[in-house]
This record gives structure tokens, sequence and C-alpha cells, in this order.
């Protein structure tokens, strides 16, 4: 079975900064996916050319056995790959529900050829407010929201568009211990759903409770892949977290 | 209200206010009327970009004086009905919406606005340089007397007059019908955050060209029957700064978030400028506008409604009640009377002897007072009342002095009420209940963020 996404030698430069060099990364359908790496080391630049954010100078990313090269981000969001930001970034003048309806308006709709009812719209909208846990806050606006809360918009709001893929670009960064365990539950909630997901992340708990795959980045190259355990433990990953 | 039915209520209300002002019967009535209207039409354009998108756009002027000289040019090769020039206009503007979008929209910020004003300079010198449409001398269109709509014999200021109040109508019903669709999400997550919205679907690109197509074409339709109105259009005037900076001016003053903001904004300042023209002169009026920008920009920088939506959010969550509504009435009451107070006390300084000259400066400061404590009674603040009970006191004193320096019935009358409006809201303010309202609570910001 062809992989659901398939990256082929992806790279980027920002002036002579290279941040992304070939990176090779293929996800099954289905899949839990971790991907770690130092700081700088490229993650949230191949996110960004995974989703069509930034443009890469270099390879091809192919969904579902179809290029994406080109195309711009919100046709990959409606062809089923999103993902959520490191630093959240709500919709500020919008209610936490009116966040989550963007989404369901603009990809899930545009996918259905316009046959979502208005109540439909609604019921989903409350659906995901249930799931992530910010019913009380649907009419809040994001300045109101607690930093927890925040992180769970932007997931959320990922999520209303009903991927077949989601990338969370450190989703759980400045959460306590209880509350990155709610959301890896939730993320792997969502992957028993069907939902493929690709979890970028520095806390190794919940990297290691999550991933069933671990991919490490470093200085733009892909230096390891592989089953979780094995992968921590291979030389060059401790070299390039804890130095020589 | 369904889109539809305020579509219909909206050109209902503007065949209303023809027929009033037939009623009423002044020629002048007319003649100021249209610039306030043709205003409404300005800003509400404007704001389809600039309050819904968040993209300042500075080139109104620009799209106007293409529709004036859309029926410049027509006027002289094959004359056409207004409606049918309207379209024209519509039509030229609308693709010079789009293609002025479509080269730079990629910029953000300062860098678009500077790029419109860009496109003003760049229109402004083809049409100097193009002697057909009678270039830098300008061009007369000579309208006729009079003309024939359904039968009856309209004069034709008063016809213009109302095509341009049809057409603020209807683009009052296409902002509204746009914040409350798809697109106004659409719209407003561009403002927001646009690679955010980019995430969540949103076509960015698409629906900015979108918004400047219909901005522009709204913004030509509007200076379409300029020409016939006036007489006569030049370069320097059509495409002269006031009409950049009033159709930014209004959308800011009145609101930029909500279709009324717009409406609101150029009735107000629309107004008292015509009223600052009669009274004073026409040079005074951008210098009007561009203080009440800067103070605005102070006090209220999300506008009279933005201020008054946060003061109920924070006053009354959920359905605003008695107690704030009589606030923000007492409020606008204030504001206005305020408003136009300045003017009309500055027209009498500046035209006065030295008798008068006491007079209207009582009532200047009688205005500031009124000013004062309106934005007291919308702040949530804990010296908010004492702030607004103060100057009601002052103000009551001084308009005890006017009225005794100025004994006419007109004085004594407006006063009267000014007086009478004071002192109830000075009791309403010592009451607990009230007290307790502009105490701050927790959890909710003191003032806007």
């Amino acid at each position: 079975m062809s992989p659901l996404l398939q990256a082929k030698g992806l790279g980027k430069r920002f002036g002579g900064f290279v941040a992304l060099d070939g990176i090779d990364l293929d996800v099954a359908e289905g899949e839990r996916l971790g991907l770690i790496g130092p700081n700088g080391s490229g993650k949230s630049t191949l996110v960004n050319c995974l989703c069509g954010t930034l443009a890469n100078e270099t390879g091809t990313v192919t969904f579902e056995g179809r290029v994406l090269d080109g195309l711009p981000a919100h046709s990959r969001t409606r062809l089923g790959l999103a993902r959520s930001f490191q630093l959240p970034r709500p919709f500020v003048s919008m209610s936490v529900a009116e966040n989550l309806k963007v989404p369901l308006l603009y990809a899930v709709d545009s996918r259905a050829h316009g046959h979502l009812t208005p109540a439909q719209t609604n019921e989903r909208c409350e659906e995901l407010l249930g799931l992530v846990g910010l019913v009380d806050c649907a009419h809040k606006y994001p300045r109101d929201l607690t930093q927890v809360d925040m992180r769970k918009l932007e997931l959320a709001r990922a999520m209303a568009a009903e991927p077949k893929l989601l990338i969370a670009d450190e989703a759980m960064a400045g959460l306590s211990h209880s509350e990155v365990s709610d959301i890896v539950a939730l993320l792997i909630r969502l992957n028993e759903r069907g939902t493929t997901v690709i979890l970028i992340e520095h806390i190794m708990r919940a990297v290691m409770h999550f991933s069933q795959r671990l991919a490490v980045l470093v200085s733009g190259k892909k230096i390891a892949d592989g089953r979780p355990e094995e992968v921590i433990r291979d030389p060059e990953v401790e070299r390039a977290y804890l130095g020589q | 209200m369904r889109a539809p039915a305020f579509f219909a209520a909206a050109i209902g209300t503007a065949i209303l206010i023809f027929i009033v002002g037939c009623l009423i019967g002044n020629d002048y009535l007319f003649f100021a009327g249209y610039t306030v209207v043709q205003f409404v039409v300005l800003a509400s354009a404007w704001n389809i970009l600039g309050g819904y998108c968040g993209y300042v756009n500075f080139g109104t002027a620009a799209f106007f004086a293409l529709g004036a000289y859309t029926s410049v040019f027509f006027h002289k090769t094959f004359p056409l009905p207004i409606p049918v020039l309207l379209a024209i206009a519509a039509l030229v503007s609308g693709l010079v919406g789009l293609g002025t979008g479509y080269l730079t929209l990629r910029l953000r910020g300062a860098f678009f606005s500077i790029a419109t004003l860009a496109l003003a300079v760049v229109l402004q010198t083809f049409v100097v340089n193009w002697d057909y449409v009678g270039g830098s001398r300008g061009a007369y269109v000579i309208r006729p007397n009079s003309v024939g709509v359904f039968g009856f014999e309209l004069d034709y200021v008063r016809y213009l007059c109302l095509i341009m109040l049809l057409l603020a109508a209807v683009a009052v019903a296409i902002a509204r019908t746009i914040e409350r669709s798809k697109l106004g999400y659409g719209f407003a997550t561009i403002r927001d955050d646009e690679l955010a919205a980019e995430a969540s679907g949103v076509p960015t690109l698409k629906l900015k060209l979108i918004a400047t197509t219909l901005s522009g074409a709204l913004m030509g339709m509007a200076g379409a029957p300029f020409p016939y109105y006036i007489g006569y259009v030049e370069p320097a005037s059509t495409f002269g700064l006031p009409y950049a900076v009033n159709s930014i001016a209004m959308p800011l003053i009145g609101g930029t978030t909500i279709w009324f903001g717009p409406l609101i904004g150029s009735i107000l300042l629309g107004v008292l400028t015509q009223l600052a023209t009669v009274t004073i002169s026409s040079a005074v009026n951008l210098l009007l506008v561009g203080a009440l920008l800067v103070g605005f920009v102070i006090v209220a920088p999300n506008g009279l409604v933005g201020l008054v939506q946060q003061f109920l959010r924070i006053a009354s969550p959920g359905r605003p009640d008695v107690r704030s509504t009589g606030l923000v009435a007492v409020a606008g009451f204030g504001f206005i009377v305020g408003l136009f107070d300045v003017v009309f006390n500055l027209a009498a300084l500046l035209a006065s002897d030295v008798s008068g000259e006491a007079i209207a400066t009582a009532g200047l400061v009688l205005a500031a007072l009124w000013l004062v404590s309106s934005y007291g009674l919308m702040t949530i603040r804990r010296g908010s009342p004492l702030l607004a009970t103060v100057a009601f006191g002052l103000s009551i004193l001084l308009a005890v002095v006017h009225i005794w320096i100025d004994r006419s019935l007109g004085n004594v009358a407006l006063w009267g009420v000014g007086v009478a409006v004071a002192i109830g809201a000075i009791w309403f303010l010592q009451r607990r209940h009230v007290q307790e309202l502009y105490q701050p609570r927790l959890g909710q910001p003191e003032v806007a963020a």
C-alpha cells in the first residue's frame, strides 16, 4: 500500500542556512508518528513545507498519491492535511465557537460541495468543543482563555477541518504534567477514530507514550526513523541530544 | 432579519427618506444630503476591504474619480441614463479594483496602503494628460433641469439624490449580507491572521480579490453621478484628499466591524461637515475630521459602536438591561449635542464681536463638558461615575449662565433640555446599582485591550 503522505528529497534554505536537507519521510495511513529534534533542527520548517505555508525548493510532497507542489495551503487543508501552529494563532475577533466554524465552513463544507447545513455545522462545532473540553468557553474570546485552553483551541481548529492527516506542532509546550496527559489522550482518541497524526514535541514522556514510530531531525537532516525504543538508544540520536 | 427582507427594508427606508425630503421641499437639503449619502456609500464600500479584511485603502478617491470620469467620457461620446452609467462605472472600477488587488495584495499593512495611494497618483496623472475628458482644465457636464421617472417630472438634483439613496441602501445591505455569510467569516480571518486562515482552508487571495473588486465597484458607482451633480469636474478635486480621508475616518469613528458602524460614522461626520461648511467654511472640514479621528484613535479606537459594545458586554452580558440602555442613551445624547455644539459655537466665535465671544466660549466649554461626561458614562472604570457627575454638574452651572446671557427661546429650550438630562443623569449615577456597574470585575479587563 502506498503511504498517505510521502516527502521525497525535501529541501529548503533561508539565505545561506540550509533548514531542510533532502528529507525523505513516509507516513502510513492510520499511523501515529512522533517527530523530534533539537531546537532549530528544521521541524517547523518541515511542517510548513508539508502544509504549503512555505514552498520547498527541492523535492516533492505527495499526499494520497497526489503531488502537492505549488498547491497553496488552503487547498492542502481541503485535501485533508491540517496542522496546528506552535504558537497558537487564534482568530482574535471571533469567539471560540466561531473559530471552529471557520474550517468547518471553508474546508469541510467545500469538500462536501456546500452540502453542510447550518445545523450540521453547529452540531459538529459542539461535538468538537466537547471532545477537547472547551464547552464552557464556547462564547469566550481567545484573549480570555488560559494557555491550556488556547492550545486546545488551536488543536480543535485543526481537527475541525476533519483532516486525514493532522500535524500537531508542539501542542504541549509549557503545559503541566496532567495537561500534557490530557492532550496526548485526546490525540490518541483522534487517531483511533481513523486520523493519522504527526506529533512534533520536546516532551519525551508524551512522545514516547504517543508514538508508534519516531523520526529524528538534526540540522535539517533525518538521522533516525524507526521504533521509538530503538531510535532513542541510537548513538547518533544520543549524541545530538546530549552532546559527545 | 434575513438578507432579502433587510434589502427590501433598506430600499424602503431610502424611498421613505426621499419622500420626507420632498415633503420638506428645501432644495438645499437635497444638495447637502447628496454629499452625506454619497459618503454613506463610500464609507460602506471602504469598510468591506478596510474594516472586514483589515486592508487600509488610501485610494478611495481613485475609484471614486474613475466612476466620475466614466460618466464624463460617456457624456461626451454617447450620453446614457444615470442607472446605465452606474453599471458601467461599477464594471470599470470593479475591474481596476481586481487588477490593483492582484498586483498589491501580497503587500500587507502600510505597504498595501502606500500602493493604493500610488494608484490614485497614477490615475490622476493619466486623467490630467487625457485631453478628451478635459485634462487638467476639467470638463463641464450640463445636466438637464428635470427628468421623468415613472411619470413624475423630477428635479434633476432630487433625481440624483434618489439614486444615491438607493445606492446607499444597496451598499449597506451588501455589507450586512457579507458580514453574516461565510464570506464574512473568511474576511474576518484575513483581518485576524492570514496564515491561520490559510491553514483553516480559507482561500485568502481569492477572498481579498472579491473584497477589492466589490469595494472598488461600489466606490466607482458612488462617483458616477457626481459630474451631473456638481456640473464641473477637474482632476485635483475629484482625486482630492477629502474622499480618501473621509472614507477612512467615517468607518473608524463609527466602528469597522459591523455594517452600521460606517453608516453611523458617515451620517454623523457627513452632517457635521456640511454644517461646518455652511456655518464656518468648507476649508475647516478636513480639520474637523482630522481632529475627530485623532480624538477617536486615542479615546475610542474601536469607534462609537466598539465603545458601546464593550460597555454593554461588561455592563450587561447577554441581553442589554434598562439600566445600561439608559446610560447608552444619555451618553449618545451627550455626544451628539456636544459634537454639534462644538461646530455651532466655533462658528459663532469666529463670526461674532466681543460681546458674542463670551457666549460662544461658554458654549464651547459646555460642549466639551458634554463630550467628557458621555465618554465617562461609556467607560467602565472606578472613577467614571465621579468624572461624569462632575462634568454634568459643571455643565448645569454653565448652562444656567448661558441661559442668563442669551435668553432667546431657542437657547432656553435647548439648554433647558440639557440641564434636565444632566440632573437626571447625576441622580441616576448616584444610585448604588449604577455605581456598582462601574466597579471593575474579576476576569474582565478594566479598559479595552
